[in-house]
């Protein structure tokens, strides 16, 4: 680092959940991004947050996770106390997986899981809304009600389907995470869409998408690596902090494969690698699913 | 606002502001609306100023310069409210999720219907139309009861929202607006140009106006225009002004006309997923069911505009064998004949159209799709047609995708897929007739006539580093964008692949090195690249991705350069074929001695002119020559070497050349 006055470009710096002083009820909001070098060179590690996944429907929860947590898996607002509490996650991340079901139309059941979860927990919330685009608007508008003036992490914006996450944004003071499918310049592009919509800057965080590794994650490290190199070099377009959420990682064949007594061990191991190597391509935060893998990221950060 | 007061509509309005006038100067006590922060909405917005009383009220309209929405507010705020059915003033929590569905597309505009219909029938039909093409509707004054008359449901779910008994209660209307700006559109309070700006790019609004305003009324509602909302008279009594009539049958189509209004469906009925995430994946000889072109069969893709009743919107049309009726491993020939229409479509919008078949083909899942013009190759997976996927779905797809991304340029398209070989003969030389065309049109210009060249990192997707800088005399390295296409393309898509990139101060006029293209070229190659000549191979030539027409090599043995098309599947003089050059100087790497170009360029008076340009050339293969043929004649009589053209080797003549020394 150089100790020039005229400091470089930087990664902008994106807050994340509201305490009572900034409007909202959390205990702690953060501020992610702000970086001026790459990954470990004089990053503060405060600013790499690990997010616990808790689903509103455990069937679409990898089994591994499902069979450790047990009960917990039918109530999203214990969970995501246990995730805070126990676990140690940073950030919850809630994930309306129930919209995956066929013909899914309980929408009035989304402010009221929002708000146990929230009552649940004290920390800053991400929240995945709807994962059928039809379902888009109905969802994101009550994901964005339910948690006004609590600044959440909303997701998940794309190319194609981007307005709701937006405009839920927009009408709520939310953030958003803005997904594409390893590729840099949509990555740009979406970030652009997602500006002429109104959102600014300082609420967009990038998600290149993540494989697993041994199944394509070398793409997602190297997009990672572009786009902070990108944003050092002054890209504005490109200068959001990045989230990795490498969700396939629980559901590769060594993982599903493993015999039951290994497999939490494989399956924490096989999620920590990924999740850390994408802390070192640039991440901001990673979003992980088995509740061990919390604390072994926690662990290494600390090294 | 005009001065003829000899018209009625006029007249009645200069008599409506008069009056509203009056009303203000006697207008006394507290005025507020209940549930928002936005104080009397229009007037916060237009003048910065929370009103609070009467007072305030006449400062804020002074400072407005007399506008009469401000007028018309105040004297709304200081009346009572309305009862139920009638909503009244919208409290901010409600018009957080109206706001909202504007936003996110789920409502495609606004319209306020004001006034009492001579029909009820006309008017609930009017309703039924705004109500499919996704319209929230407003409605102020007798039509609300005319409504409910004819027994149409109102409220909020039914996106018919009843905001009071008189028309003058549609002000609401306009408070809706500005506070849609205010919450969604970043617009500051006070900031009223700002404000219009929204309200005449985001808040696409129309007002349907029946019989039966009162002069103030007409004059509140004359007072919208300036927000850039058209009004739409559908009744007698308002002629003379700037009124737009319309039949009542018309009306909505008129106003959605107006504001550029579109109804967009998202999900493309074929029984194969459609993404970008399938735009890379490639499908093998051993995949495929069916292919089209790539040389075993004629096949060319042409996309022209056309008058609007020309254009079946969404038609698809096959000619010839579906792909079911050929077993497995065939190959079909193939025309993709696209037809679009759109009131803001312009024929020089065409090429750039026609190149994003090629993505949208790869975004199929079982699709694929390479090159462009009369040069692609079409690919279908034995999986998707299992699945039952047909030629005519790719059609489906096309029309759909190409709808979707240019809501602004297309209003219909229509798409015609022929199979029929005797019938693709017959079209292609059509087809090539308009290819022409569009390469004459950029032929007279210069380089220097322009201060500004073009980007395109289309192909960043494949070669992550990789900038084509395209000028007038030097078309991209696939041939498919020129100069004129990529301006094209960016007016379409400011976002997009094509960036304008200012030439700046030039470095080196020979070699065609410009401070602006370095500076550009630094930064859309993410540092990679830090300076290009673009009119040399030696010295800091341009990178390629992998879609170049053409290789151009030095041959060192006879200080020569060469050139080999796509379709040369020979060696070379240099002892390597097109596809070994090409997998070496491919991937946006800078490789001097080597570069990708179109066949156009060739014939560029800018060809390589830092290394004399077309003297140079000592080989070419035997169909390439044919192809320039008399173009590069032409060219090289002009530049007072007629006997050139014999000179230059092929394959047949020579494999190697010594004979061409300069």
């Amino acid at each position: 680092m150089t100790d020039s006055s005229e400091p470089g470009p930087a990664v902008r710096e994106v807050r994340l959940g509201a305490t009572r002083a900034e409007g909202g009820t959390r205990e702690v909001s953060y501020v992610i991004g702000g970086d001026r070098g790459l990954p470990f060179t004089g990053n503060r590690p405060d600013r790499l947050l690990v997010a616990l996944e808790v689903c509103d429907d455990p069937q679409f929860s990898p089994p591994v996770v499902r069979d450790y947590v047990g009960d917990l898996a039918n109530n999203p607002d214990e969970w995501a106390r246990a995730a805070e509490r126990t676990y140690g996650a940073d950030i919850i991340r809630l994930n309306f997986t129930s919209t995956k079901q066929r013909g899914f139309d309980a929408f009035s059941e989304i402010a009221p899981t929002m708000e146990r979860v929230l009552a649940a927990t004290a920390r800053p919330l991400i929240v995945e809304g709807s994962s059928e685009p039809e379902l888009d608007s109905e969802v994101f508008r009550r994901c964005g009600e339910a948690g006004e003036g609590e600044r959440l992490l909303l997701g998940t914006a794309e190319a194609d389907r981007y307005r709701s996450v937006a405009a839920a944004a927009l009408a709520y003071d939310h953030a958003v995470i803005a997904q594409s499918p390893i590729d840099i310049n949509l990555a740009k592009q979406l970030n652009i869409l997602l500006r002429e919509t109104g959102i600014p800057g300082d609420r967009i965080v990038i998600d290149p998408y993540t494989g697993a590794l041994g199944y394509g994650f070398e793409y997602s490290y190297s997009v990672m690596e572009r786009i902070r190199l990108a944003a050092l070099a002054g890209d504005a377009d490109l200068a959001m902090p990045v989230i990795s959420a490498p969700a396939d990682t629980l559901t590769v064949r060594e993982v599903r494969e493993a015999t039951p007594a290994e497999q939490d061990a494989i399956a924490v191991a096989w999620e920590f690698y990924t999740a850390y190597a994408s802390f070192v391509a640039g991440a901001s935060i990673v979003c992980v699913r088995h509740p061990l893998t919390v604390k072994r990221l926690h662990e290494a950060l600390e090294v | 606002m005009k001065d003829r007061l000899t018209d009625s509509l006029a007249t009645a309005i200069e008599h409506g502001r008069t009056g509203l006038d009056a009303r203000m100067q006697a207008l006394s006590g507290k005025l507020a609306y209940a549930d928002t922060a936005y104080a009397l909405p229009v007037t916060y917005a237009v003048t910065g100023i929370a009103v609070r009383d009467a007072d305030g009220a006449r400062e804020a309209y002074r400072q407005s310069g007399s506008n009469l929405l401000v007028a018309c507010e105040c004297l709304m705020a200081g009346e009572g409210g309305v009862e139920i059915p009638y909503t009244g003033f919208i409290p901010d929590a409600v018009l957080r999720r109206l706001g909202y569905t504007l936003v996110d597309g789920s409502v495609t505009g606004l319209g306020l219907l004001v006034g009492t219909p001579e029909s009820p029938d006309a008017a609930a039909a009017i309703c039924r139309e705004m109500q499919e093409k996704y319209l929230l509707t407003f409605l102020a004054g007798g039509v609300v009861e005319a409504l409910s008359g004819a027994g149409v449901r109102l409220g909020l779910d039914y996106r018919l929202v009843p905001l009071g008994p008189e028309s003058a209660r549609g002000i609401h209307f306009a408070d809706i607006l500005a506070r849609v700006a205010m919450m969604f559109g970043g617009v500051q309070p006070g900031d009223v140009h700002s404000l219009l700006g929204y309200a005449a790019e985001r808040a696409k609004a129309f007002v349907i106006a029946f019989p039966g305003l009162t002069d103030e009324e007409a004059a509140f509602v004359d007072a919208l225009r300036v927000l850039g909302i058209p009004i739409l008279a559908a009744g007698e009594g308002y002629e003379g002004g700037e009124w737009i009539p319309v039949a009542p049958a018309t009306a909505v189509r008129t106003g959605m006309d107006l504001r550029g209004i579109r109804v967009t469906v998202t999900a493309i009925p074929i029984p194969m997923a459609c993404s970008p995430a399938f735009e890379g994946k490639s499908i093998r000889k051993e995949e495929m069911y069916v292919e089209f072109g790539g040389g075993r069969t004629p096949a060319f893709e042409l996309l022209r505009m056309r008058p609007r009743e020309e254009v079946k919107d969404g038609m698809v049309t096959v000619v010839g064998p579906e792909v079911d009726a050929v077993p497995a491993g065939s190959a079909l020939p193939l025309a993709i004949l696209v037809d679009v229409a759109g009131a803001r479509m312009r024929a020089d919008y065409e090429p750039v159209l026609e190149r994003r078949i090629h993505t949208f083909v790869n975004y199929g899942e079982g699709s694929w799709h390479v090159a462009q013009r009369d040069l692609i190759w079409v690919r279908l997976s034995k999986e998707a047609v299992a699945k039952g996927v047909r030629i005519r779905d790719i059609g489906t797809l096309l029309a759909h995708k190409l709808k979707a991304e240019f809501p602004d340029h297309i209003d219909a398209v229509q798409v015609t897929l022929v199979t029929d070989r005797q019938k693709v003969e017959e079209m292609l030389s059509e087809a090539r007739k308009v290819y022409t065309a569009r390469d004459e049109r950029i032929a007279g210009m210069k380089d220097e006539d322009v201060e500004t060249f073009y980007s395109c990192t289309l192909c960043q997707t494949f070669a992550p580093n990789h900038v084509c800088v395209i000028t007038p005399e030097r078309p991209a390295l696939c041939g498919a964008i020129t100069w004129l296409d990529a301006r094209v393309a960016h007016e379409i898509a400011p976002a997009g692949a094509n960036q304008p990139v200012p030439k700046g101060e030039t470095v080196d006029a020979v070699s065609g090195e410009f401070a602006g293209v370095n500076r550009f070229v630094k930064k859309a190659s993410h540092g990679e690249v830090d300076r290009i000549s673009l009119y040399s191979m030696i010295e800091n030539p341009m990178t390629a991705c992998g879609c170049f027409e053409c290789i151009a090599a030095i041959v060192p043995e006879v200080n020569g350069i060469l050139i080999v098309s796509r379709d040369f599947t020979g060696e070379t003089p240099l002892g390597m074929t097109f596809s070994t050059l090409a997998g070496t100087i491919g991937g946006g790497a800078q490789t001097p001695g080597f570069i990708g170009i179109s066949k156009n360029y060739i014939l560029s008076e800018r060809f390589l002119q830092a290394e004399n340009g077309i003297k140079r050339v000592v080989w070419m293969p035997a169909s390439l020559k044919e192809e320039l043929g008399d173009r590069l004649r032409e060219k090289l009589a002009a530049q007072g070497m007629p006997d050139l053209f014999a000179k230059i080797a092929d394959e047949v003549s020579g494999g190697r050349e010594h004979d061409r020394q300069q």
